[in-house]
């Protein structure tokens, strides 16, 4: 039996210590894992949490992140909770296993600690790596902050083995400014912890020799198409899980999460809509141009990535007093508009208000966004506001040296 | 009760199998030989793994499989590790205690054919012997990518025509000698390694039992021989590999923990490798008389090889 | 023709891909294939004619199309080495108690390595056009070959 980990009321925890302990406490029968900046801490911990004998799984330490994830796939598929970490290079390179994982319907859990792409090659924070994952069929949860790292790992297992979803998770956090940023965190008691994720339930598990079961078999014309299109059913119906895990997890915990965080947008004329530890930032701005400037500013956050809920931004967004809304990226967009972009607007089209949209692409590489640049983002949704036009490119880069970069002049709303 | 020992072909006869026809390998294809003795050289349960090749595109087509047995495929590069893996999970239930059956033997296998073992599954398989999970992985060494159309891999030995080391006006096809796999895994200090062929069906089962039993991570390189590839009938299939065993371009020996070598079928009467040579098609190209050097260095390389296995049996260290 | 494992309407087997495509509402979740109906302890000691095989399992399915010709077994010659057994890509050998039974035609692709390694003399098994009848086949089995001396 592994040990109790003694834990205080409060402890001061960083992204990753909080992933780790989540992890932890959910008793994982495999970790197979390979370290990379800045999810490295995870994997060492855990390694920390198994050489003291608080954890009876075993940890696998492969010899790529490729391999991390096809052994995750393969201990999955025999019958057990199973999780691992990584990042940025690390992420891309376990790419081809993800969509197997997924097709698979195999409920691993995997914490994400966002970084940049290469080339060039970076260690800080961006949301490149979550934006490669999104055709990957994978439920994608992201976390603004260490707490929310821990609880959202937590129930990432729970959504995830559920009997109705049984398809993988990733949990996201931002590199450096969530992962290594310390912070008061409440934990669970151990017990309450697990009690909470739940024992795991075999599903066509290898190591039930009375039902011999072949995993991976091939599907060409005649049956591929069929078992993507069960796969995203699976994936589109989890929302409601999703929503009854949140729901349980509030009632332990007092703890409140939604598929879409929201933040002043009762009577709010102008609108964000970003993800990870900038939403934090974004709010701290909308309340200070609400007191100082009286901008009507409200802040929209899809925490729930994938499945996209397209449902509950349309509901959001579909507010009478809303003119203008921009979608944040931290990703660079390679030849388009940011993923978020043109998803939100996908969603806005269908609203009574159909609001004019615009894109900035920020902080790649770990670039910084402060609550003035939030702030000139907002002033420059308000003079749109006012002109009833988009009054500048469509598409700009915010918080870049240069001349300014922008894409799609339009004078039409 | 464990199949202990098998005496002769007409015991062997006497065991299930549980690879069933109907796949879709090619009319005569050495794999299903070597997958099925495999399987009846064994009664415990098997999870067994499949790297993306001739074998898993053939036994696992939506909606049929040829696996009574649980089984696994997910890339081309890493069955090694989904063995290895399904292994740590099987030691952690265990020691939970959330099997179904805590007591029941089981045996984890991994098959690759050569291009995933010899080249793209190459590091996978690296990581899995030097973590020294308890699983054995067969290469179904057919010596070309087979599934694919025939194309070079690092197992094509010098001289073979392979659709990307062509013989030509200009070339003789492939002209860099074949990985030595066996030796490579030796060197992972693994605890049993050898090379062997479905002709000799009693060291090839016996083998397969050693590496089984045998705990640690054990590595077997099989002969395959490809008659869709290699250009011969089908029904020569067994007769192509005794031609390649009584040449000894593919030499039946073990290796014990690393360093202990066993030969085990010594040819009563060693033939020219032209014998073997001039039995397939891919090879067909080095009969010219351009080509005779290329014959003589296959022929050299044999010999000095031999004369390495037998040298390191002698020595016994 | 009903004669235990050789006997192919006791399986209900059908042309591999003449299965029924349903939806994608019908299809298994994560692509997973059973081998047996239900419960299926302890495979490796149970023959195949008392196995419950699923119609996911390829042996339920025949691969006979794929041949031109066959092999035909002649009882009277045969020793039961087991080589065929042994060497048989395609599981067609059917050996029950250290005797052969017969060819499994719902799986046998044809190949001839049977007949390769037979070792009798005259052979025990020989390949005849697909379209040949066995009996006439049998009738007309080729008599001991002397062996030539140089």
């Amino acid at each position: 039996m592994a040990k109790e980990f003694e834990l205080n009321e409060v402890e001061v925890w960083d992204g990753n210590y909080a992933a780790s302990q989540a992890l932890r406490q959910a008793q994982i029968d495999v970790v197979a894992a390979y370290p990379i900046t800045p999810s490295t801490p995870i994997v060492e911990n855990y390694g920390a949490y198994i050489a003291n004998g608080y954890v009876d799984g075993e940890f696998v330490m492969v010899e790529s992140e490729h391999g991390a994830m096809s052994g995750c796939v393969g201990a999955s598929a025999a019958g057990g909770r199973v999780a691992t970490a990584t990042s940025s290079q690390g992420f891309a390179l376990m790419t081809e296993v993800l969509y197997q994982a997924s097709g698979m319907r195999l409920p691993i859990v995997l914490t994400v600690v966002n970084r940049a792409l290469a080339s060039p090659l970076n260690v800080r924070g961006d949301h490149s790596d979550m934006y490669l994952g999104r055709d990957s069929g994978w439920i994608q949860i992201d976390a603004y902050d260490a707490q929310e790292a821990y609880d959202l790992a937590l129930c990432a297992f729970r959504i995830g083995e559920h009997l109705d979803v049984r398809l993988p998770v990733m949990m996201h956090q931002d590199g450096f400014t969530t992962s290594h940023k310390a912070q008061n965190v409440y934990p669970l008691k151990d017990e309450v912890a697990y009690k909470f994720v739940g024992d795991y339930v075999p599903v066509n598990d290898m190591l039930d020799f009375s039902r011999p079961v072949t995993h991976g078999a091939q599907t060409e014309e005649d049956w591929h198409y069929e078992h993507k299109a069960k796969q995203h059913k699976a994936l589109m119906d989890s929302r409601s899980v999703i929503d009854e895990v949140f729901a349980d997890f509030k009632a332990l915990t007092g703890r409140e999460y939604k598929r879409v965080e929201s933040y002043m947008m009762e009577d709010a004329e102008v609108a964000l809509v970003l993800l990870g530890s900038s939403v934090e930032t974004a709010v701290l701005a909308a309340k200070q141009l609400r007191e100082e400037e009286g901008i009507k500013v409200g802040i929209v956050s899809p925490r729930c990535f994938r499945p996209f809920p397209y449902d509950l931004i349309r509901e959001t967004l579909d507010t009478s007093s809303l003119k203008v809304v921009s979608c944040l990226d931290k990703s660079a967009p390679g030849g388009a508009m940011g993923a978020l972009f043109n998803e939100v607007s996908a969603a806005a089209y269908t609203t009574q208000a159909r609001p004019m949209m615009t894109n900035y692409i920020y902080g790649l590489g770990g670039r910084d966004f402060a609550v003035d640049e939030a702030k000139r983002i907002m002033r420059e949704q308000k003079a749109h506001a006012d002109a009833g036009h988009i009054t500048t490119p469509i598409q700009q880069f915010s918080g870049l040296r240069g001349p300014k970069l922008g894409f799609f002049e339009t004078r039409r709303s | 009760m464990a199949i202990t020992s098998i005496k002769n072909l007409k015991e062997f006869s006497t065991t299930n199998d549980r690879f069933e026809g109907s796949h879709l390998l090619c009319p005569g294809c050495a794999h299903s030989m070597i997958v099925r003795e495999l399987m009846n050289s064994t009664d415990d349960n098997l999870v067994i793994a499949s790297n993306t090749g001739c074998l898993e595109v053939s036994t696992a087509v939506y909606p049929y499989t040829s696996w009574d047995t649980s089984w696994i495929h997910i890339g081309f590069e890493n069955a090694a590790t989904a063995a290895s893996c399904a292994e740590a999970m099987h030691k952690a239930r265990k020691r939970k205690g959330t099997l179904k059956d805590n007591d029941a033997p089981v045996k984890f296998v991994a098959f690759g054919g050569d291009g995933s073992t010899y080249d793209i599954g190459f590091q996978w398989l690296s990581g899995a012997m030097e973590r020294g999970h308890d699983f054995t992985y067969i290469c179904l060494d057919n010596e070309n990518y087979a599934n694919t159309g025939g194309q070079r891999s690092s197992a094509t030995p010098v001289g073979a025509h392979t659709t990307t080391a062509q013989a030509g006006s200009v070339s003789y096809g492939k002209k860099q000698k074949k990985k030595d796999m066996v030796a490579i895994m030796a060197a992972h200090g693994a605890p049993y390694v050898a090379q062997l062929a479905p002709n000799k069906w009693k060291s090839m089962a016996k083998g397969f039992q050693k590496a089984l039993e045998i705990e640690g991570p054990c590595f077997i390189n099989t002969v395959s021989a490809c008659t869709t590839e290699w250009k011969f009938d089908p029904k020569d299939t067994i007769g192509i590999t005794d031609l390649a065993t009584d040449t000894l371009m593919f030499p039946i020996y073990e290796i014990i923990n690393g360093h202990e070598l066993n030969i085990l079928y010594r040819p009563k009467n060693i033939l020219k490798v032209e014998d073997y040579l001039g039995a397939q098609g891919r090879y067909r190209h080095l009969f010219k008389p351009e080509n005779k050097h290329v014959i003589e260095r296959i022929q050299k390389d044999i010999d000095e090889k031999w004369e390495f296995l037998q040298r390191r049996e002698e020595a016994r260290i | 023709m009903s004669t235990g494992v050789l006997g192919t309407d006791k399986r209900g087997i059908r042309e591999l891909g003449a299965e029924e495509k349903v939806g994608w509402d019908e299809v298994s979740e994560g692509v997973v294939l059973n081998s047996f109906e239900g419960v299926a302890e302890d495979i490796a000691h149970k023959k195949a004619e008392e196995r419950d095989y699923s119609d996911f399992n390829s042996y339920t399915a025949t691969v006979a199309s794929w041949r031109i010709i066959k092999p035909v077994y002649n009882r009277d010659i045969c020793i039961d080495c087991q080589n065929c057994w042994v060497w048989c890509p395609d599981t067609s050998i059917i050996s029950r108690d250290k005797q052969m039974l017969g060819i499994d035609y719902d799986h046998c692709k044809g190949c001839g390595v049977c007949v390769e390694v037979c070792p009798t003399n005259p052979k025990s098994l020989l390949m005849y056009s697909e379209a040949a009848d066995n009996e006439e086949a049998l009738a007309g089995w080729p008599q001991k070959e002397k062996k030539e001396k140089n």
